[in-house]
């Protein structure tokens, strides 16, 4: 199918990659207690990208019937010509390595058995006065690569995932908490427990409103809670921050940037995960790759077009993303994030990671409102908390509300107190909590 | 199309069946900083059932090959019987309408070379570029398109229109040393390649204000009486009290409707907030909704008290109340949920002048670089403020964060000028997974008695 295109753009004179995309979801919602729809969605289309004349021009397309291709090269070539010099390589084929990113169970999966999941969910978590909501989505897709110099990838992944929410209204006090399994493969009776808990403790841990407290504290940043502080990290790591002089870690390459035991990975090998591939969307193999490892810069991502642009002999780290329509840019797989000597995941998972233990005063912040706004890029941050703990003398004591929360994420991950034995998976991100000291807490 | 639609619809076993089908044309020129990110036109099209049988759930299927169709009609009547209701969804009526919209393009965008696209972006990116004192990186958007929509439904309702949309968005980065501050411009308008000049001034004065903030102070934090621009007001009442007014929030949570209980008193009687997906010319404006219900003028809070929402069919019917022409979806791949259109604080009286004359000290808050609301509370982050001092606009400030708690914000709104406008921005409204829905939203100045401000919570 793609190397039909391939050949039809070679045949004008073009190098070209294409990605072909075809995804097939299933899914089934459960409004406040009731099934209410189930719903299909088959999508495909087309995104190439040409070399024309030393410039790149891109295209893209959700027509994909044979006659609909020339318009599409047309496009490309139309692009290019307005488009920037730019020594493009694309890479030759070489081996991929094996990931897993298909199971039968999941492919094969029939509407009643997601039903049957959704009814279990939505059973264990009802409660008086609470409206709960439950979406499964299962997902079966293709995607092949291919390019003019010999290149070509072609897997299938699939995917499900179980998303719960829970709505409590008191008053004017509304309270919400959700959470969601997602993975290539069914969960298992653990993941669905686990799902279940994690919701359910946090609700509980919530009916209770305790004052915030003040100050410099120690905040214990779960792994949803986490995204503020990792944001501007993830940011700084790519290397088109670097290519545009707005990354912090810009020539700190073999520096000591972060506490010795923190490290970040980003792994498309590992198995099973939304983000795993054998190959990137640009043809260039998965590897898996360190990017802070021991604290230490080690890597920073690129895709093809921000290696060639960069100055000093970049390569591909095989981090190219794209999808139908734009052209390809830097996205990263799975990321693995670390702390050395932390705790090994415990049987059952414990909000918070047993981290609240050993605090006399602090907080526990599991969302915040506002992440991505204003100048993440510097790392300073300042959210309203959306649902955070407070911990008095090694305790969770209820839900804090009317509290902010502020620091600069580079500060605080140069020492970080600790981390949780609740090292998880959410999406395609691992972590488990993390203990930061000295976090600004404000009430408002 | 149109037979086709028909002899689906005429085909479908089920008891109710509506179908979209959308054809996309679109283009895009984007700069980073003097280079040319890129030119790319794009193509989209496909189709989107939705079906209902006695004693069942929706079924759905949404799909880009259009010789799906037929099979596509059956899929979702397929789904629906396998989703048993004990309690079944009712649909609130609609008249059935034949309806035709092809209006005036404003210049079709498809008849204009991506080259000349490329030259307008260029020229506001160059704008911003020359801005001397600072200005280290810019983004500058030119996005173009014309969406063909066709919708049909089993009661009678026969859609065909054609959608433009243009929008030009700006950033510009100023640095000097370790401090960076950006200013960003964005229009967007629900109309063609005529409307896309003329907006020097625009991105030339956000690229001015960046370099201006590099030497402004943070606003220092606490409690002010604060004055939100129309701009930022008009993000305010989107985000704070517009998505609660979306009756799919409440239609099945017994104590989200006694929060959200018409006849509530929200505010002062200075306070009128409606939507009105009927108001000309505006981006979040169209003559139907993807339901088929024409849109209307709703008034959510009249004189500060809670007096409508914003339904589909399904929510009006739930709630005993009457279809508003919510229903929306931001594309053929997606079921149409209750979503704002225009969303408006009406006019008050007076002027800006007449609004801050009396504050001796106080916030004037300006634009919006990003806002969210997590139901009762919300946090907006303003594009740049003036302090008020006497009476009077004074020093530039920046780090203007505006967060607090929803009820008792709309309720210290005690005065709004008569300066209403529509902000025609771009970007759009997101929510369940669908972003970037296309909304306008507008206001007058608006004055809120008293606001935490705070760039930073010094702890």
């Amino acid at each position: 199918m793609i190397s039909g295109l391939i050949d039809l753009v070679r045949s004008r004179g073009f190098q070209a990659d294409a990605l072909r995309r075809r995804a097939d979801t299933t899914s089934i919602s459960f409004e406040s207690g009731r099934l209410k729809a189930a719903a299909v969605s088959e999508q495909a289309g087309i995104n190439l990208r040409v070399v024309k004349d030393g410039r790149v021009g891109i295209a893209g397309t959700t027509a994909t019937g044979d006659a609909e291709l020339e318009s599409l090269a047309d496009r490309a070539a139309a692009s290019a010509d307005l488009g920037e010099a730019l020594a493009l390589t694309f890479p030759r084929n070489a081996p991929h390595p094996p990931v897993v990113t298909f199971f039968d169970a999941v492919a094969d999966v029939s509407l009643d058995a997601l039903t049957d999941i959704g009814r279990e969910v939505m059973g264990r978590l009802a409660r008086d006065g609470v409206q709960v909501n439950v979406t499964i989505e299962r997902e079966v897709a293709e995607t092949e690569v291919a390019n003019t110099a010999g290149a070509i990838g072609a897997y299938i992944t699939t995917g499900l995932t179980v998303a719960a929410d829970l709505t409590r209204i008191a008053g004017d006090d509304v309270l919400m908490v959700y959470d969601y399994y997602t993975g290539c493969g069914m969960p298992s009776a653990t993941d669905l427990d686990a799902l279940v808990a994690s919701i359910l403790t946090r609700l509980e841990l919530a009916l209770r409103v305790v004052p915030p407290p003040e100050g410099a504290l120690p905040v214990v940043f779960t792994p949803q809670g986490l995204s503020a502080i990792l944001l501007p990290v993830e940011q700084a790591l790519s290397g088109k921050s670097v290519l545009q002089g707005i990354s912090p870690l810009a020539g700190k390459k073999g520096q000591q940037a972060f506490d010795i035991r923190f490290s970040i990975t980003d792994d498309p090998v590992v198995s099973g995960r939304p983000g795993s591939r054998p190959v990137d969307d640009e043809g260039v193999p998965s590897a898996a790759l360190p990017l802070v490892a021991g604290g230490v810069v080690r890597n920073f991502v690129y895709d093809l077009e921000t290696a060639a642009r960069a100055d000093h002999g970049a390569q591909s780290t095989g981090h190219g993303a794209r999808g139908i329509f734009g052209k390809p840019h830097i996205g990263y797989s799975n990321l693995v994030v670390g702390v050395a000597d932390g705790p090994p995941p415990g049987e059952t998972r414990v909000f918070a990671g047993g981290l609240a233990a050993g605090i006399s005063d602090g907080l526990v912040v599991d969302d915040l409102i506002g992440v991505g706004q204003g100048n993440v890029s510097g790392g300073a941050f300042s959210h309203p908390v959306a649902l955070a703990y407070r911990i008095e003398k090694g305790e969770i004591t209820g839900r804090v509300k009317d509290a902010a929360v502020a620091g600069n994420a580079y500060d605080l991950l140069q020492k970080i107190g600790g981390a949780g034995n609740d090292g998880r998976w959410l999406s395609s991100r691992w972590s488990p909590s993390l203990l930061l000291e000295g976090v600004s807490v404000a009430r408002r | 199309m149109r037979d086709r639609l028909s002899d689906a619809l005429r085909r479908s076993p089920a008891q109710y069946t509506e179908i979209r089908v959308e054809r996309t044309w679109a283009s895009q020129v984007s700069f980073r900083g003097p280079r040319l990110e890129t030119a790319t036109a794009s193509e989209d099209q496909g189709g989107f059932v939705r079906v209902l049988n006695p004693g069942c759930g929706w079924g759905i299927a949404a799909f880009t090959s259009l010789e799906q169709l037929p099979a596509m009609v059956v899929r979702a009547h397929e789904l629906s019987r396998a989703v048993r209701l004990d309690e079944p969804i009712t649909l609130a009526a609609v008249p059935p309408t034949e309806s035709d919209v092809v209006p005036d393009l404003d210049g079709d965008v498809r008849g204009v070379s991506l080259a000349e696209k490329k030259r307008l972006i260029e020229g506001y990116n160059g704008l911003m570029l020359g801005v001397s004192g600072g200005i280290v990186d810019t983004q500058a958007v030119y996005r173009d398109e014309i969406t063909e929509y066709w919708y049909v439904n089993s009661e009678g309702v026969a859609l065909h229109e054609l959608r433009p949309e243009i929008t030009l968005s700006g950033t510009a980065t100023a640095r000097h040393d370790g401090t960076i501050e950006k200013g960003l411009e964005s229009i967007g308008l629900r109309r063609g390649w005529k409307s896309a000049a003329g907006h020097e001034k625009g991105f030339r004065d956000v690229a001015e204000r960046a370099v201006q903030l590099l030497d402004a102070p943070s606003v220092a934090g606490g409690t002010y009486p604060v004055v939100l621009d129309p701009e930022l007001a008009g993000v305010f009442i989107h985000e704070a009290f517009g998505h609660l007014s979306e009756a799919d929030f409440v239609y099945e949570n017994p104590q989200a409707r006694e929060m959200m209980t018409l006849g509530r008193r929200f505010g002062r009687p200075v306070l009128t907030v409606g939507d009105n997906g009927a108001a000309a010319g505006l981006r979040g404006t169209l003559p139907f909704d993807d339901e088929g219900t024409p849109t209307q003028d709703t008034v959510l809070i009249k004189e500060g008290v809670l007096v409508g929402r914003l339904h589909s069919r399904e929510t009006a019917a739930r709630m005993g109340e009457r279809p508003t022409g919510n229903a929306r979806a931001i594309s053929f791949r997606h079921p149409p949920i209750v979503r704002m259109t225009n969303t408006y604080i009406a006019n008050g009286k007076g002027t800006f002048d007449d609004l801050i004359g009396d504050i001796k000290l106080g916030v004037y808050a300006c634009g919006a670089f990003g806002g969210q609301t997590m139901l009762e509370n919300f946090s907006f982050t303003a594009a740049y403020g003036r302090m008020i001092r006497d009476g009077k606009p004074a020093e530039l400030v920046k780090d203007v964060v505006l967060a607090g708690n929803l009820f008792q914000t709309l309720d210290r709104i005690e005065r709004i000028a008569g300066d209403f406008r529509w902000n025609q921005m771009g970007g759009g409204c997101g929510k369940g997974g669908q972003f970037p829905l296309p909304v306008t939203e507008g206001a007058p100045h608006v004055r809120i008695e008293e606001a935490l401000v705070g760039g930073d919570v010094a702890a």
